[in-house]
């Protein structure tokens, strides 16, 4: 009994720390069963909070600002009939500022790996991006490959073969996408989603682990006893 | 209820003057459902720290609960501009224990005061009045309302259900809630309800026995509740009073004499004594109800035995809830109060496994033997066949009328013939007792029609006759396409919500440029945050990976701070490379191109890169005897980034032997003679620079022809410093070696590994000191204590035991003069000498 309720503890100290650590979280009831931080990654003018604000308005930002920091977004999504928080970094992409963004790694559950179709250059800086993504998140880590702008066919730099090879070698997930018309951006993060969301149910991705950037809510928050979480599952979900 | 609805527009039409510009009035209401009607707004403020919170305290008043509350909103300014700005802080329920009290026991707190619902539990929250002039107003009307309930009967049909819509539910719980009638429809159901006190009688054989009295709807029905009293129970059964297998007889022969040809389950049957309630439905209807709980009430002798009492079936269907109640009330004539005790015995004690009570149904039916009576007249009741003369007298009507029982429960038109008292077996009163309307069903709720309702003359084995009823009852239900898609539009609004509420700062710059920056000089810049967004926003500088938010040699004033709504300020950095930061802000100007990047974090919100650059003015101090080695000009002619390249350059050549602008301090020094008596006096001393410090560094800094311009004490600090500040001590990478060798011939082969530039400052420094000893201006052990710690300095070796005096050991031994030394050394400083004349040539 003892053992339980030490863990049980444990388990309050987690959520403790995982609600102080994140932001954008409330104490509230939960509309949703999990969260999924992304980190949006990539150089300089590719095109990333682009792409984030067309997944979270449905909208392009045209004249969008270099971003000097870290922005946030969130949207919630639904796999398989759970509701599940997205929570999406975007990082800038200066170079002075790689040292700094390398601390927002941490905790990932999926990384978008962004180039830009019509500069070569972004697509060769890929290689040095994706081992700090190796090097700084969890193995299971999902990263899936953008190329944006697939809009300016006319002034495409990088074919959609060479970077698929380049995915494939690197078991990189991969679309091409446009945050000017929308096209395969909602796929994009919402593949990286089920991805992630199926390495949970096959186990491969540990829970408990603080890194694992996933968060499991119990759908009615419950500090009372371990049974009432795990019973108040299905039909007292707050949605 | 009606009486509450005139309660109400007393309440509101008192409340008109106060209530506010009808902007923040149409704003507030929105948050409400169309049944609750706002009566007072009334603006308040709480403190939070140092910061004053803006709640706006509403009294509302629900149709469907009959109750009032007040719902305290916190928000961020008023007036307000829109919906999203209001917070649900606080419910509170004024029930009994509500209180609303001004606390003016203390002078400072005159103003505040309190307020205290009993569903909250022991706590009390505490407000102040925005203007102190209204809260009187505010605080009658309260009162009055409080006032109104606690008049009514506790046991009628006000309710706070309604506030749990307020209360500890998500946002998208609320907006759904909000948006019921978009994607909520009527389900059309037909219930059937039938009771019959059975008078212990065994049921008749016959499997289609029940279906006079079970089958008369003309349409199939959905559910069926079904109620028998005195049910025949075997004596030893009697005393598990909740067996729920009642008699299988019974179940039988119901089941069988349901509507034919549809496919009927039973749901739930649930008795207590010989009081006993089944719920049968439609087969496929089984999966749309949820939540089946049941419960019963003894009453009858000492309330406990349960002769007399009720049971209950709640259950869920779709979105609407539905209880039934099957109840056996106190009998004969004169008993009316005793029935009507039974009743709130009944509606007080009955609640569910989830705390439901009766009354928290939408849908509920009451059926049974109710027991009451034709009252007794003179002369005998008229004729039997006509209802409508019969029921002037009878006594549940009469109770109803004076809301002793029954309060906001319906009948149907009686338009058949008391059910009570038959001669078994016969159709004939058995006149020994007055012919009563026994068996009643009645229902409460909304949306629900009586089809039928009528007694079954010809079953006939019991001394009561069979009542059924059958009632269209139209059930909330969600229609699943159209909630599907309100739920997609609710999700994305709440999404946007909180990605347009996210606290936004702006800052008026995100490179914060120094200009000019010198060793030993502070400097100060600043920029601007606003707050762009309509809450307030706690801002802070985040950590990095070095465990502080910025470099040793900047302040930022203040590391965190809160802004309120349309309100900036500014934030200071210092920038200072003094004797403790100069060496950090060398080697950041190494490896990069500015000074420091700073995370300006914005509490639940996004983070901001301030980059800290400027250009800094290269000075001696702090650059290493290798670095100033390779400068072919004085410091003051380099720049940043020549000096960056400079001291990344790691070739073995050098332009010269020695620093010079060591050299011209030792120079100088030695030119002093007797003047430099105690120059050195103490380690700790180093570092609290001189007022003409500056001078020497500039004179150093541009290999000034001008004389020297400050005193010789600046100048022994100034070599000191010139020796400690670079970021390696002088004699490393041997420095542990050194510490740890046994004679100074093996010491000396580690100082023949030094790099030239630092060999050669060694040399020449201890041969300066020896002169200075042997001429009496120096104390030997001071020197090398001081010298000593500052030449070996490691943060290494300082653990080490005796570390301070093997160091001091170590500089006696190579400044003592000494023959072999002489002899060894005579290399190196013949060496030093030729250089030094090569520095004033």
């Amino acid at each position: 009994m003892s053992k339980v309720r030490s863990v049980v503890n444990r388990l309050h100290e987690r959520i403790d720390y995982l609600i102080e650590k994140c932001p954008n979280m409330t104490a509230a009831p939960y509309n949703y069963n999990y969260i999924f931080k992304y980190i949006i990654i990539g150089d300089m003018g590719v095109g990333k909070s682009c792409l984030l604000h067309q997944f979270t308005e449905k909208k392009f930002m045209a004249n969008c600002p270099h971003t000097i920091g870290v922005e946030f977004g969130t949207r919630i999504i639904e796999v398989d009939d759970k509701k599940i928080k997205l929570q999406i970094w975007d990082t800038a992409g200066q170079e002075r500022f790689r040292a700094v963004t390398r601390s927002y790694y941490r905790g990932a559950a999926g990384a978008l790996m962004v180039y830009d179709i019509t500069r070569r250059s972004t697509y060769n800086h890929l290689s040095s991006w994706l081992t700090d993504t190796r090097n700084l998140t969890n193995p299971s880590t999902v990263i899936f490959l953008i190329g944006n702008k697939s809009d300016l066919e006319s002034t495409r730099e990088v074919t959609y073969e060479e970077a698929k090879e380049f995915a494939d070698e690197n078991g990189l997930m991969f679309l091409e996408a446009s945050a000017m018309t929308g096209q395969n951006v909602e796929e994009a993060f919402l593949e990286t989603a089920r991805k992630i969301y199926q390495n949970i149910q096959e186990g491969r991705l540990d829970l408990n682990a603080s890194e694992s950037g996933v968060q499991h809510r119990p759908s009615q928050p419950s500090r009372t006893s371990l049974s009432s979480e795990a019973t108040g599952a299905k039909d007292q979900c707050s949605c | 209820m009606e009486l509450v609805g005139d309660t109400i527009s007393n309440g509101s039409s008192s409340a008109d003057p106060p209530v506010p510009a009808k902007s923040t009035l149409n704003i507030v209401k929105q948050r409400f459902k169309k049944d609750e009607d706002i009566l007072y707004i009334f603006e308040s403020y709480q403190l939070k720290g140092p910061e004053y919170v803006t709640h706006l305290l509403v009294l509302v008043s629900s149709e469907s609960g009959g109750t009032y509350a007040i719902v305290s909103f916190s928000c961020q300014r008023t007036p307000l501009s829109s919906v999203n700005e209001l917070v649900i802080g606080k419910v509170f329920a004024i029930d009994e224990q509500f209180k609303l009290r001004q606390d003016d026991t203390s002078s400072i707190a005159a103003q505040q005061f309190d307020l205290f619902s009993g569903e909250e539990g022991p706590i009390k929250y505490y407000y102040y009045p925005s203007e102190t002039a209204k809260f009187e107003e505010f605080y009658a009307t309260v009162v009055n309302c409080q006032a109104l309930m606690t008049a009514i009967h506790l046991d009628t049909v006000l309710n706070f259900r309604w506030l749990n819509d307020y209360r500890q539910i998500g946002e998208v719980k609320q907006e759904l809630k909000k948006r019921e009638s978009e994607y909520m429809i009527y389900q059309d159901t037909k219930i059937y309800c039938a009771t019959w006190n059975v008078n212990n009688k065994q049921c008749l054989n016959g499997s289609h026995s029940l279906r006079t009295w079970l089958s008369r709807s003309e349409q199939p029905p959905d559910i069926y509740a079904i109620g028998i009293q005195e049910l025949y129970v075997p004596a030893k059964s009697m005393l598990s009073s909740t067996d729920a297998a009642a008699d299988a007889q019974w179940i039988n022969n119901m089941i069988n004499s349901m509507y034919p040809g549809v496919e009927y389950s039973i749901l739930k049957s649930y008795r207590m004594m010989a009081v006993f309630l089944i719920v049968i439905v439609r087969k496929p209807l089984k999966q749309q109800i949820l939540n089946v709980r049941c419960n019963y009430v003894t009453r009858g002798i000492f309330n406990a035995l349960g002769n007399k009492g009720g049971v209950a079936i709640s259950l869920q269907l779709n979105e609407g809830n539905i209880c039934f109640v099957n109840s056996h009330l106190a009998a004969h004539s004169g008993q009316k109060a005793a029935r009507n005790q039974d009743y709130q015995g009944i509606v007080g004690g009955m609640s569910f496994e989830d705390g439901r009570t009766i009354n928290d149904h939408d849908h509920i039916f009451w059926l049974g033997d109710l027991n009451y009576r034709l009252k007794e007249r003179e002369p005998q009741p008229g004729p039997l066949d006509d209802p409508q003369l019969l029921l002037i007298d009878d006594e549940l009507r009469e109770e109803m009328n004076n809301n002793q029982c029954f309060i906001g429960y319906s009948e149907g038109d009686i338009k058949f013939q008391p059910t009570y008292k038959f001669e078994p077996n016969t159709d004939n009163y058995d006149m020994r007792r007055l012919p009563s309307y026994c068996d009643r069903i009645l229902w409460k709720g909304t949306r629900i029609e009586l089809l039928e309702y009528n007694s079954i003359m010809e079953i006939r084995q019991s001394d009561h006759k069979p009542v059924y009823g059958v009632f269209h009852v139209k059930i909330k239900t969600r229609d699943h396409a159209k909630y599907k898609r309100v739920q997609e539009e609710v999700l994305k609004a709440v999404d946007k919500r909180e990605n347009d509420n996210q606290p936004q700062i702006e800052v008026d710059k995100t490179i914060i440029d120094f200009g000019r920056v010198r060793f030993n000089e502070p400097s100060s810049s600043y920029f601007n945050v606003y707050n762009t967004c309509p809450l307030q926003v706690d801002f802070s500088f985040k950590e990095k990976d070095i465990d502080s938010i910025c470099e040793p040699y900047l302040q930022i004033d203040p590391r965190e701070g809160s802004l309120l709504i349309d309100s900036a300020r500014s934030i200071w950095l210092k920038m200072h490379a003094d004797v403790r930061s100069i060496s950090g802000l060398l080697r950041k100007i190494r490896t990069n191109d500015n000074f420091d990047i700073l995370i300006l974090h914005v509490k639940n919100g996004r983070d901001i890169f301030i980059t800290v650059t400027g250009d800094y003015q290269p000075s001696c101090f702090g650059l290493s005897m290798e670095t100033m080695c390779r400068t072919d000009r004085a410091l003051s002619d380099y720049s940043q980034s020549q000096i960056k390249e400079l001291m990344n350059n790691n070739s073995p050549h050098y332009r010269v032997t020695m620093p010079r602008e060591f050299f011209l301090l030792i120079d100088y020094l030695y030119k002093q003679g007797a003047l430099q008596q105690g120059a050195f006096p103490s380690y700790e001393s180093r570092n609290q620079l001189k007022a003409d410090f500056n001078a020497v560094r500039d004179w150093l800094d541009t290999w000034s022809q001008d004389p020297f311009p400050a005193s010789v004490e600046t100048a022994a600090q100034a070599l000191l410093l010139l020796l400690d500040l670079p970021e390696q001590a002088l004699l490393e990478p041997f420095v542990e070696n050194l510490l740890n060798s046994a004679s100074k011939q093996e010491a000396m082969n580690y100082i023949d590994l030094l790099s030239p530039p630092n060999r050669n400052v060694f040399m020449h420094l201890c041969m300066f000191l020896r002169v200075g000893i042997e001429s009496g201006y120096y104390d030997m052990h001071q020197v090398a204590v001081t010298f000593g710690r500052i030449l070996l300095r490691s943060s290494e070796c300082s653990a080490l035991p005796n570390y301070h005096s093997k160091c001091c050991a170590f500089m006696k031994m190579f400044i003592e003069s000494d023959e072999e030394l002489m002899g060894n050394g005579n290399d190196s400083g013949a060496g030093s000498g030729t250089r030094s004349t090569g520095l004033h040539a």
